[in-house]
C-alpha cells in the first residue's frame, strides 16, 4: 500500500505508571499521509501512545524514529523534531495571555524566525481555513470549546508541522461543538496530512481512518482499514467495545 | 481548561481591602480616616511638639521608603531567580536555592540584620544603607522566591505542554509562557510583601540608619516625650500601609477583571 519509509516507526515500546502497565509491546509504522486512528476503552494506553511520538512521554524501554531521529539518541535535539509534529490536546491548552493572532504567531516567529508581517499573515489564512478569523483579536477566554479547538488546530498548523497528533480533540466539547471541530480535521485530512488521531468519534474513525487501531490494556489488539475493521470485528474485546458504543 | 482565579495566600503585610470585602473595606475606612483625622488633630490643636515632630521625622519617611523601594527592588530579582531555582530540574541548582529559602526562612530578620551589619561587618564595612538593603533584600529574597514558586507551579501543566509540542524548549517555555502567566497571579501577594517590607524596615533604626523610627527616638530622648512621638510614629505608618493596602487591592481587582475579560 505504501511504498516510502514510514514516517513513525514505533518498536517494542514498553511504559509503566507505576504497577499499571501502561504500554506493553506495542510497535506501530505510520507512513507520510497516512491518517490512522487509535480507539480503545478509557486507561487502553491509547493516549500515552500518542504522547510517546512527541516524547510527551517517555519509554522504558523500545525504539521511536520519528523523521529519521530515534527520539532516544541523545544526540537528537528533541526540540527541532517537535517543530515537525503539530499536537492538539483534549482540553485545547491555549495560552491564555495571547490572542488568538499571537497564540498562532508566537511560535513561528521565535522558532522558525519567520518576520510578524508574514507569520500574521499565515495565521490570517489558518484562521480562515479554520472559520474563526473574525476572533483573531479575542482572548482565549473569550471563545466557545469549538472555536476553542479550532484556533489549537490552527496554532498547531502555524509550523507547518509534517505530522498532525491529536489527543481525543473532542472529549471536551459539548455535542453541538464536536461537529465543527471534525470538519475542520475532516478537510485537513483530505488535504493529505498525516495524521494520528485519538478518538471517541467513531464516525470519523469510517470517514478519515486510513487505519484504525483498537488498544486495551496497553496492547494493540486489532487493527486494520475501517471497513473491515467496524464490519468483521475479529477480537472478542474489539466485539464488545464497539457494541457498548455504537 | 479550568480558568478559575488562582488565590495564593502567603499575606503578611497588611489585610487587603477588596470591593468585596464588605467588612473589611469599611474597617479600613474607620482606620484610615481616623488616623488622618488624630493626626490632623494632634498637629492642628498640640503644634507644639507635633508640629515640630513632623517636620522632624519627615527625613525619616524618605528614608524608610527608600530602604523600601531598594530592597523591594533587589528582593525581586533574588526571588525571580530563587523561585526558577525552587522548580528547576536541575538537582543543584533547586538545593541551592532551596537551602537558601529554608535557612533564610528560619533566622530572625532582626537577627539577619545584626548578623550582616555588625558581625560581618568585622571583615567588611559597609555603609550603613547599603548593609540594611542587604539585610532586607537578602531575607525578602527568599520570600518572594516562595511567591515566585507558587505562582509558577499555579499554571496548568498543560501549558508547559503546549509550549514545548510547539518546540520551545524550557527556557523559552518558562519566558514566553509560563512566566508572563505566573506573574499575574503573584503581582498581588508581591504587593503584600512589599508592605510586609515596609513595616519590617523599621527594625533598620537599630542600625544607626536615620529611617522613621530611627528619627522618632532621636527626637524622643532629647525631648522625653515618649508618649507623643511613639503616638505619632504609629499614626504615621498605619496612614502609609493603609494607603498601600488599598492600593494592592485595587490592583488585585483591576488583574481579576483583566484575567476573566
Amino acid at each position: 500500500m505504501y511504498d516510502t519509509e514510514a514516517i513513525i516507526r514505533i518498536s517494542n515500546v514498553n511504559k509503566s505508571f507505576g504497577r499499571l502497565k501502561a504500554l506493553d509491546n506495542v510497535s506501530l509504522n505510520v507512513y507520510p499521509g497516512e491518517k490512522v486512528v487509535i480507539i480503545g476503552p478509557s486507561g487502553s494506553g491509547k493516549s500515552t501512545l500518542l504522547r510517546t511520538i512527541n516524547k510527551l512521554e517517555t519509554v522504558d524501554s523500545g525504539q521511536i524514529i520519528v523523521d529519521g531521529f530515534d527520539l532516544y539518541d541523545p544526540a537528537i535535539d528533541i526540540n527541532r523534531v517537535r517543530m515537525e509534529l503539530g499536537m492538539v490536546f483534549q482540553s485545547f491548552n491555549l495560552f491564555p495571555h495571547k490572542t488568538v493572532l499571537q497564540n498562532l504567531t508566537l511560535a513561528p516567529i521565535k522558532l522558525r524566525h519567520i518576520k510578524r508581517e508574514e507569520a500574521e499573515h499565515t495565521a490570517l489564512e489558518l484562521l480562515k481555513k479554520v472559520g474563526i478569523a473574525a476572533k483573531l483579536n479575542s482572548y482565549p477566554t473569550q471563545l466557545s470549546g469549538g472555536q476553542k479547538q479550532r484556533v489549537a488546530i490552527a496554532r498547531a498548523l502555524a509550523m507547518n508541522p509534517k505530522i498532525m497528533l491529536f489527543d481525543e480533540p473532542t472529549s471536551a466539547l459539548d455535542p453541538e461543538m464536536i461537529g465543527e471541530v471534525l470538519d475542520v480535521m475532516i478537510s485537513l485530512a483530505k488535504e493529505g496530512t498525516t495524521m494520528v488521531v485519538v478518538t471517541h468519534e467513531m464516525g470519523f474513525a469510517r470517514e478519515v481512518g486510513d487505519r484504525v487501531i483498537f488498544m486495551d490494556e496497553g496492547k494493540i489488539l486489532e487493527e486494520g482499514p475501517p471497513e473491515h475493521f467496524f464490519q468483521n470485528p475479529e477480537h472478542p474485546r474489539l466485539r464488545k467495545f464497539l457494541e457498548q458504543i455504537l | 481548561m479550568p480558568e478559575q482565579k488562582v488565590v495564593i495566600d502567603v499575606g503578611d503585610g497588611a489585610a487587603i481591602p477588596t470591593k468585596k470585602d464588605h467588612g473589611l473595606l469599611s474597617a479600613w475606612r474607620i482606620a484610615f480616616f481616623g488616623a488622618v483625622l488624630v493626626l490632623l488633630y494632634l498637629v492642628i490643636v498640640h503644634p507644639d511638639p507635633y508640629w515640630n515632630l513632623l517636620k522632624f521625622i519627615r527625613d525619616g519617611v524618605v528614608v524608610t521608603f527608600e530602604v523600601t523601594f531598594a530592597s523591594i527592588g533587589l528582593a525581586l530579582v533574588l526571588g525571580l531567580f530563587t523561585g526558577l531555582g525552587r522548580v528547576s530540574h536541575n538537582r543543584f541548582i533547586n538545593l541551592a536555592a532551596s537551602t537558601y529559602v529554608e535557612v533564610v526562612r528560619g533566622i530572625p530578620l532582626l537577627v539577619q540584620l545584626f548578623y550582616i551589619y555588625y558581625a560581618l561587618g568585622q571583615f567588611v564595612r559597609v555603609p550603613d544603607m547599603l548593609a540594611a538593603i542587604i539585610a532586607m533584600s537578602f531575607c525578602y529574597g527568599a520570600y518572594m522566591g516562595e511567591v515566585v514558586r507558587a505562582g509558577i507551579e499555579a499554571i496548568d501543566k498543560g501549558q508547559r505542554e503546549a509550549s514545548v509540542s510547539l518546540g520551545f524548549n524550557e527556557v523559552q517555555t518558562m519566558r514566553y509562557v509560563i512566566l508572563p502567566q505566573a506573574l499575574r497571579t503573584i503581582l498581588p501577594p508581591v504587593g503584600n510583601e512589599f508592605i510586609a517590607l515596609l513595616k519590617d524596615t523599621s527594625l533598620v533604626s537599630i542600625l544607626a540608619v536615620s529611617d522613621l523610627l530611627r528619627r522618632g527616638r532621636e527626637f524622643a530622648s532629647e525631648s522625653f516625650a515618649y508618649f507623643e512621638t511613639y503616638t505619632l510614629i504609629a499614626v504615621v505608618y498605619l496612614i502609609i500601609t493603609l494607603i498601600l493596602s488599598k492600593l494592592v487591592g485595587t490592583m488585585e481587582e483591576r488583574m481579576g477583571n483583566h484575567v476573566r475579560h
